[in-house]
């Protein structure tokens, strides 16, 4: 194992600047599940190093920016040298490749090899590639066409009645109110 | 199971299957003369009544609703008999499918690949794959699940549920090592959605398969029952569908219960005496049912109505019409009157259940159009015709009561004593149409001793019989009310949304709801009582029960959708709650644990499937390796980009969910926004997201683990 040594001394940004991206990194690589907290520290240092050569380069963007684009690109790359015979797009590999590493245990089975280009255990991209996922099998398609249903003479005469009534919802309407009328009309006959 | 394998070829002429049709037209020439006969001696009665002084306008209008009604009673009464004589009959019934299986059959391999789909639209997630897993597991109890492949049909539009859909489906194929057996497919755009879902699995994957069966997202079904409905479809060529008859189970709400009670002690009479009368030309109910795959494509893809919706347009109750397009292409529609093995929940208040029934009924109503097509199956047009009146009774009934209101405010005059003689004759005749069956059955039951042995158990469920007798009585005139109104707002052309059920109550009653949903049905029961008061005390006195009803509707309907459902005290037990089968207390145990668990602070949990795939890398990596790459989007990029800034800096509740939706469906936009969220400063994120960074990784510590339960004998490595 490596030993972890902490030389970090940015020419640009703010003591407090340097501590929110340190935070961040920090919750960004727990969110990928490396409990080893060494590896952990060590991709933060690492990580922090690139970002202040970055900084100091384009002090526009914050240091928090400048280290999640290096650990973004610290990843793309290892993903290239692991899946580099698999046809995808640079999206496809960063997706497939994160769950890949989570699908294969990698947490637990190699977090000191976790964004190290250099060194790739050869069961571990094995076990990455092994791992790409598909939601659904092959297809097999077939045709599943609607036929008509001849609704016969009396749906024919509704549809054609119906389609009138629905242009019309006024028209609707007025025919419920002339019905409920005529009933009332009726009722109040018969009890005179 | 072999992806390549060809589905059997389509059978020109189905024979075995199909019950000889000397035996189904004896059986409905009994059934169909006994409620003619029912139908014509209370119309004849209803006549000698009204008829005293002649026959007017008003009578007739009577008349008119009556005979559907009381068509409608007799067919209820004679199914129940027949399937009580059926449960009973000392031989076996010739037409009973269990015994085309000989005994080696039930151990045979099964060789017939089998998709279980099920489509789901924003459902509980948890329950959704919890239940897929008890039946999973229960299939693999069997040792026959080789053959078995499962599909989660997702039309879900809420961008978290989606996103939960897809974690629960990942960590469920985790668990189970059961990548390639278990699918998950979420579809772009939900076209003609639940048909639409099927018929676009159909398409896709249907060659693969010689049969599906069909689950709801709250279907359960033993892997026992589902090898034996392989067994019968391969055994009975001439089957094109085959549904059982789901119990209700897990209900908590006395309504639910209720149902779940009277379900499980008068469904299998009723089961039984639809098969009798049925017989090859059953209806299928949408779920837990086993297709025949290349015939359903062949024959049952769903043409538009004329019309636009709610009347015209997509067909809504698609499952009867695909029953009767499947009979039309020579294939028989069973019915398995099973007992055990096949399940469904219920809606858990009376709101939620109108709720249903208003989509029930409106596409129940766009039936009237295939009443009249050609080329039906006699058979299939009265399944029409009784899915149109099941609904449109609630409105013949209110008229009933409307006409007879003014009937009664006439002056009457009926004074003979064959009038007298006649009303009193269909009142016993209409109370024993009413309640014989309930009590046959339930003679039948403690006698027997089919749902339960011990004595005690027989008592309470008699007990029981007669509570939900009570319950359902007041429930019955504001349910009428309800149909009624919605069979006159589908004839308005006022259609319904699609929303998702609710299947479990959240919380306690909300009387609020309850107060301004059945408000008005009991300010209805008091005018028309102090009418009924103007017109005469007699008929007051007659039309009480229902008007009582309707008056107490709010405190009913409250009441029933509580919790206290009398389990403590042992009513309303069902067979499942006595004794839970595997397949049920596999998943009840695997909800409670999910359940248990502590939660995250409730703005999170709301959001936390679309907190999950921006922040969690894997979950990230999950969501875009499962979309596809679109070759052209349909918004700019820059609207997109918008968007996603506007998500870091103001929250998603800042969003509709159509932009949340436009978001997501975009690999490039998911995976960028992943990491400008984690390089975001402080200063520039909404607060959701600044407590959402500090709160994830404590409260999830394994991204897929949040969901489902985590069954360590299940637990497997993938790599491995």
């Amino acid at each position: 194992m490596d030993a972890v040594t902490i030389e970090f001394a940015p020419a640009t940004g703010t003591e407090k600047e340097w501590n929110e991206a340190y935070a961040r990194l920090a919750d960004y690589f727990r969110s990928y599940r490396l409990h080893n907290r060494i590896r952990r520290t060590q991709l933060i240092l690492t990580t922090l190093g690139l970002a202040s050569e970055e900084h100091a380069k384009d002090p526009s963007k914050s240091p928090t920016q400048h280290a999640i684009n290096q650990a973004r690109r610290m990843m793309k790359e290892w993903l290239e040298e692991i899946y580099v015979d698999i046809p995808m797009t640079d999206t496809q590999i960063e997706g497939t490749g994160r769950l890949g590493f989570f699908l294969s245990g990698g947490p637990d089975r190699w977090p000191h090899f976790f964004l190290d280009k250099e060194t790739l255990p050869h069961d571990m991209a094995e076990a990455m590639r092994n791992s790409v996922r598909e939601s659904g099998p092959g297809l097999q398609v077939s045709k599943m066409t609607p036929r008509d249903i001849d609704l016969g003479l009396i749906s024919n005469v509704a549809e054609e009645g119906l389609d009138r009534f629905g242009r019309h919802p006024v028209v609707r309407y007025s025919v419920l109110i002339v019905l409920i009328g005529v009933v009332l009309g009726y009722l109040y006959t018969l009890l005179q | 199971m072999n992806p390549n394998e060809t589905p059997a070829p389509a059978i020109p002429h189905p024979a075995q299957g199909l019950p000889p049709l000397r035996i189904s037209r004896t059986r409905r020439a009994t059934f169909f003369t006994l409620v003619g006969l029912g139908t014509v001696v209370g119309t004849w009665l209803m006549v000698v009544y009204l008829g005293e002084g002649g026959l007017g306008p008003l009578e007739l209008a009577l008349l008119a609703t009556f005979i559907p009604l009381y068509y409608q009673l007799n067919v209820g009464f004679w199914t129940a008999l027949a399937g009580v004589w059926l449960m009973n009959r000392p031989s076996p019934d010739t037409l009973d499918l269990w015994q085309t299986l000989s005994p080696e059959d039930h151990h045979a391999p099964i060789e017939a690949s089998t998709a279980i789909i099920m489509p789901i639209y924003n459902e509980d997630v948890t329950r959704v794959f919890e239940g897929l897993r008890a039946i999973y597991l229960s299939l693999q109890q069997t040792g026959q699940d080789e053959q078995f492949d499962f599909f989660v049909l997702s039309d879900s539009d809420d961008p978290s549920k989606w996103i939960e859909e897809e974690v629960a489906w990942l960590e469920l194929c985790r668990q189970l090592k059961a990548f390639g057996r278990i699918f998950y497919r979420k579809r772009r755009k939900p076209i003609n959605r639940k048909s639409g879902n099927v018929s676009d699995f159909c398409r896709r994957w249907g060659k693969r398969y010689r049969y599906t069966v069909v689950l709801d997202a709250d279907s359960l079904m033993s892997g026992r029952l589902l090898t034996t409905m392989v067994r019968i479809m391969e055994k009975n060529s001439g089957l094109g569908i085959l549904q059982t008859f789901p119990r209700q189970i897990a209900a908590e709400t006395l309504l639910g219960r209720v149902m779940q009670f009277a379900q499980a002690l008068y469904g299998p009479p009723f089961a039984y005496g639809l098969d009798y009368w049925q017989c090859g030309e059953a209806n299928f109910w949408g779920h837990n049912a086993i297709i025949r795959l290349a015939p359903f494509i062949e024959n049952c893809a769903l043409p538009p109505l004329p019309g636009k919706e709610p009347f015209g347009g997509h067909i809504l109750s698609h499952d009867f019409v695909e029953a009767a397009l499947m009979r039309k292409a020579g294939y028989a529609v069973r019915l398995l009157p099973s007992l055990r093995g096949s399940y469904e929940e219920g809606p858990p208040t009376l709101i939620d259940m109108l709720k249903r029934d208003r989509r029930w009924c409106q596409g129940n109503m766009q039936h009237i159009w295939l009443l009249f097509a050609k080329k039906w199956h006699p058979m299939s047009r009265l399944n029409f015709l009784h899915g149109i009146l099941s609904y449109a009774s609630s409105l013949l009934w209110l008229l009933f009561l409307v006409f007879s209101t003014a009937l009664a405010a006439l002056p009457s005059g009926r004074e003979l004593e064959r009038t007298q003689t006649a009303e009193q004759l269909l009142l016993g005749l209409t109370i024993a149409l009413i309640f014989l069956p309930k009590t046959v059955i339930l003679l039948d039951e403690q006698l027997t001793g089919r749902m339960f042995k011990p004595l005690k158990q027989r008592f309470l469920t008699s007990f029981s019989s007669v509570l939900d007798t009570i319950i359902f009585t007041l429930m019955a005139p504001v349910l009428m009310i309800f149909h009624a109104r919605f069979v006159v707002y589908t004839l308005l052309g006022k259609g319904v949304n699609w929303v998702a059920q609710r299947r479990k109550m959240s919380g306690g009653v909300d009387w609020v709801e309850v107060f301004f949903t059945f408000g008005p049905i009991s300010l209805l029961g008091i005018i028309w009582g102090v009418v009924g008061w103007f017109i005469s005390t007699n008929f007051l006195l007659w039309i009480s029960p229902i008007l009582i009803c309707l008056v107490l509707s709010i405190p009913m309907a409250g009441i029933v959708s509580g919790s206290h459902s009398g389990r403590r005290l042992g009513l309303f037990l069902s067979p499942e709650e006595d004794e839970p089968p595997t397949v049920l207390s596999t998943m009840e145990q695997n909800l409670t644990e999910v359940n248990d668990r502590l939660q995250l602070q409730p703005e999170l949990e709301k959001y936390f499937g679309l907190l999950q795939v921006c922040l969690d890398p894997y979950v990230n990596g999950l969501h875009v390796s499962l979309l596809r790459k679109r070759k052209n989007i349909q918004v700019s990029r820059d609207y997109l980009d918008t968007l996603a800034d506007r998500l870091v800096r103001e929250g998603p509740q800042a969003l509709k969910p159509q932009e949340i939706k436009a978001m997501i469906y975009d690999t490039d936009t998911m995976t960028h926004l992943h990491y400008r969220l984690w390089s975001a400063a402080d200063k520039d994120l909404a607060p959701f997201w600044f407590l959402a960074i500090r709160q994830y990784n404590v409260a999830a510590t394994n991204p897929f683990a949040h969901l489902l339960a985590q069954r360590k004998g299940e637990t497997v490595r993938l790599s491995a």
